[in-house]
C-alpha cells in the first residue's frame, strides 16, 4: 500500500532523486562509533539540531498560551506554570533547551575547531556555523525577557545598556531595541517578542539550510 | 542514463518515465567500513539522540524552569544577572581594565576580537595541516579563549548565593489579599514591619512577601525578634502582648490568601 | 555581436531591467516596514521632563519632609503613573535640597529622624544605615554611596523635580 503511494507520487513528481540527496549517501568509517568509539565527538552537530527541533515545536505550543504584555506576559506564564497541565514541562523543555542547545553548539564548534575541519574547502560553512552560533546567543537574549520577571527585566536593561554603549550608534541601536527612549516596557517586549519568534528565527532556518546542503555538497571531513 | 531521442515523459510532464531503483546501493564494497546513512547510521544517530532526550526529559521534570516575581521597575535593589552564557561578558566589564574609561575595550574591542577571530577562523588559520600540533597558535588561542571564559563565568558564578536569590525572588501571584486593617495586630505591622514587606505584605524590594510562608506562630515571633537571612536583628520593637497580636495578623492574612 | 557600437547587450539589458524591477519591489515592500521599525528611534524623547510635586518653596524649612508625587508614564499604548517621593528641606543658604528615599545599599526607604538614636540623620531601618542631612553615607554603615539627589528647577515659587541623580561614594 505504501509503496504503491510512494510510486504513484514519484510517477509524478519523481522524488527519489531527492530521496537519494537526502538520505542515501554513505557514512565513512571514521565518524561511525560503532567502529571507534571517538567518533562520539560527531553526535554534537546532530544533537545541536536535535534540540533545535526542540525548541521549535516547544516554542509554537507555548505561543498557545503567552501574550507579549507587559500586565499579561508574566501572568500567561505564571498561569501556564501552575494550571496547565503538562505545561510546565513544555516550558522546561524551552528553557533548559536553551541551555543545552548552545552547549551541544560549543561541543560541535570545538569539535570543528580541533579538527580543523574548517580548512579549505570548508571556510565558508564554518561561517556559516560561526554565524548560526549568534544568532542562537540572539535568541537566548531576547527570549530570556518574555516571561517578565524581574530576572527577566534587569537583566535585559544590562544588555540594553551595554548596547547604548557602542561607539557613534549605540543609541540608536539601544533604542532600536527597546523601542522607547528612556523606558524599557510594552514597546521592548513585543519587539523582543517579533524578533525571538520571526526574525531570529527566520534567519536560522536560512542558514541551517545552507549548512545542510553545503555538507551534503562537500562531504564531512576526512579523519586526521 | 538516457539522452536525447526516444526519452518517454509522464503526460506532457518533463518527468522521465523510465523507473528508476530504489534500493539504496550498497556501501559496503567501498573501500573502508563505510556503510549507508539510510537507514545503518541514521538508526544509530537516532538511538543516542534517544539516549539524549531521556536525559532531556529527566532534567526537566527534576528542575522545574525557574520563575521569578513579576518584572517591577521600582525594584531598585535587585541585582541583575544574565543568563549564564553571557555571564563571561557581564563579568568581564566589571573589570577595571574593561570598563569606565575603557568600556570600549571591554564591550567591543576585546569581544570583537575574540567572536572576530572565531568568525575568520579558516582564514588566520589557513596552513595545510589540520592535526592541533600542526598549528600551536590558532590551538593556544583557542584554549586561552576557552580558559579566559570558563574562569570569568566561574568567577561571576561562586560569588552568587544562589539559594538566597531563588527564596528572595519567588513568584508571587497578584496579591488578592485582604489586609483587616481592623485586625489588633495590624497596628504592630504598620509600626514594625510594613516599611520593608509593605502595605499588603506583598514584599519589597528589601524583603521577600509575607504570603505564603510556612511558618507558624512561635517561628514568626522568633524571627520579627532576631531576624533571618537578610533581615538583622532587633526590628521589632513592641512588647510580648503586641508580638503575638503581630503573628496572628500575619496567620490570619496567610489564611485569607490560602482560600 | 556584429555591431560594435552596441555597448550593452539584449541580455545585460534584460538582466538590469530586472534588479531594477526586482529592487522596485523589494523596496515598495520593505520601505514602510523598516520606517515603522524605527520609528522610536527618529521620535524625540520627552524624558528630563521636572514635574510639578505639589508643595511651594515657602513650605519648605530646614527641617527634611517627605513629598510623595506621581509622574505620568507614557509607554506607547500603556500609560502608567509610578509613585516617586523624596526629603526636600532648605540648606543654610537657602537652597531646596531634594533626596532620594532609596537606600543605597538595598534598596529600602530611609527616613529623617527615624531612629531616636541618630538624630539629624537619614535612618535606614533594614541595616542601620546612616547619612548625614545632606544625604551623605556615615562611613562605617553598610552604604557605600550617597542618596541620589533629584534635579529640581523652581518655577512661580513651587517646586518641579526631575529624575534623581547618582553621585559618587563618600
Amino acid at each position: 500500500m505504501l509503496q504503491k503511494v510512494y510510486d504513484w507520487i514519484d510517477e509524478r513528481i519523481d522524488i527519489t532523486p531527492i530521496w537519494r540527496d537526502i538520505a542515501d549517501h554513505e557514512v565513512p568509517e571514521h565518524v561511525n562509533p560503532a567502529h571507534h568509539f571517538s567518533a562520539f565527538v560527531y553526535c554534537f552537530g546532530g544533537l545541536t539540531f536535535f534540540v533545535t527541533v526542540i525548541q521549535i515545536l516547544s516554542g509554537m505550543f507555548l505561543t498557545m498560551y503567552y501574550v507579549p504584555d507587559i500586565e499579561n506576559a508574566w501572568k500567561s506564564v505564571y498561569y501556564l506554570q501552575t494550571e496547565v497541565a503538562h505545561a510546565q514541562i513544555v516550558r522546561g523543555m524551552h528553557h533548559w533547551g536553551a541551555s543545552v542547545v548552545i552547549v551541544m553548539l560549543l561541543l560541535h564548534t570545538l569539535r570543528v575547531f580541533f579538527q580543523g575541519a574548517y580548512k579549505k574547502p570548508r571556510e565558508l560553512n564554518w561561517i556559516v556555523g560561526v554565524l548560526i552560533f549568534f544568532v542562537m546567543l540572539g535568541l537566548g537574549f531576547t527570549g530570556y525577557l518574555l516571561p517578565w520577571d524581574n530576572k527577566a527585566y534587569f537583566a535585559t536593561q544590562v544588555g540594553l545598556e551595554i548596547a547604548g554603549q557602542v561607539p557613534f550608534i549605540g543609541e540608536q541601536l539601544r533604542i532600536l531595541l527597546a523601542g522607547d527612549a528612556t523606558i524599557v516596557g510594552a514597546q521592548t517586549l513585543t519587539r523582543f517578542f517579533a524578533i525571538h519568534v520571526f526574525f531570529l528565527p527566520a534567519a536560522l532556518f536560512g542558514l541551517l539550510a545552507v549548512h545542510f546542503i553545503l555538507i551534503r555538497r562537500q562531504g564531512i571531513s576526512g579523519p586526521l | 542514463m538516457h539522452k536525447g531521442k526516444g526519452m518517454k515523459f509522464v503526460g506532457d510532464s518533463r518527468i522521465s518515465a523510465e523507473r528508476k531503483s530504489q534500493i539504496p546501493k550498497d556501501y559496503s564494497e567501498y573501500p573502508g567500513r563505510t556503510e549507508a546513512f539510510w537507514p545503518n547510521f541514521l538508526l544509530k544517530e537516532w538511538l543516542v539522540g534517544a539516549v539524549f532526550l531521556v536525559g532531556f526529559l529527566t532534567l526537566t521534570l527534576i528542575h522545574p524552569s525557574p520563575l521569578e516575581g513579576m518584572a517591577d521597575p521600582t525594584n531598585a535593589s535587585y541585582i541583575p544577572l544574565p543568563d549564564w552564557y553571557f555571564l563571561f561578558l557581564y563579568e568581564l566589564l566589571k573589570y577595571q581594565f574593561a570598563s569606565g574609561d575603557y568600556i570600549l575595550l571591554g564591550l567591543l574591542v576585546l569581544p570583537g576580537l575574540a567572536f572576530g577571530a572565531l568568525l575568520l577562523a579558516p582564514f588566520l588559520d589557513n596552513g595545510p595541516g589540520r592535526r592541533p600540533k600542526q598549528r600551536p597558535v590558532a590551538v593556544g588561542m583557542m584554549i586561552l579563549a576557552l580558559v579566559s571564559v570558563i574562569f570569568l563565568t566561574w568567577q561571576s558564578v561562586h560569588v552568587v548565593d544562589w539559594e538566597a536569590r531563588g527564596e528572595a525572588n519567588k513568584p508571587v501571584p497578584e496579591s488578592e489579599v485582604a489586609v483587616d486593617t481592623e485586625h489588633e495586630g495590624y497596628a504592630a505591622y504598620e509600626a514594625n514591619c510594613m516599611t520593608c514587606h509593605g502595605a499588603e505584605l506583598e514584599g519589597g524590594s528589601a524583603a521577600p512577601t509575607l504570603v505564603g510562608i510556612e511558618y507558624t506562630a512561635e517561628e514568626i515571633q522568633t524571627i520579627a525578634k532576631e531576624g533571618t537571612g537578610n533581615m538583622p536583628a532587633g526590628l521589632f520593637t513592641g512588647s510580648d502582648e503586641e508580638l503575638e497580636q503581630l503573628a496572628d495578623f500575619i496567620i490570619s492574612v496567610n489564611e485569607s490568601a490560602a482560600e | 555581436m556584429s555591431n560594435k557600437k552596441q555597448q550593452v547587450s539584449r541580455r545585460q539589458f534584460l538582466n538590469y531591467t530586472l534588479t531594477g524591477v526586482g529592487g522596485f519591489m523589494a523596496a515598495g515592500l520593505l520601505v514602510s516596514p523598516l520606517r515603522m521599525a524605527i520609528d522610536p528611534v527618529l521620535k524625540h524623547s520627552s524624558s528630563g521632563d521636572f514635574v510639578n510635586v505639589g508643595i511651594s518653596v515657602d513650605e519648605i524649612n530646614d527641617t527634611p519632609q517627605r513629598i510623595d508625587w506621581t509622574v505620568e508614564q507614557v509607554d506607547g499604548w500603556y500609560k502608567s503613573e509610578p509613585s516617586r517621593s523624596a526629603w526636600v528641606y532648605k540648606d543654610e543658604n537657602g537652597d531646596v535640597v531634594a533626596l532620594s528615599p532609596i537606600c543605597t545599599h538595598l534598596g529600602c526607604v530611609v527616613s529623617w529622624e527615624g531612629s531616636d538614636q541618630h538624630p539629624d540623620h537619614f535612618y535606614c531601618p533594614c541595616h542601620n544605615g546612616l547619612y548625614t542631612k545632606d544625604g551623605v553615607n556615615v562611613p562605617g554603615t553598610p552604604p557605600l554611596a550617597p542618596l541620589p539627589v533629584y534635579e529640581q528647577e523652581i518655577r512661580d515659587g513651587i517646586l518641579f523635580l526631575g529624575n534623581p541623580i547618582e553621585r559618587e561614594g563618600a
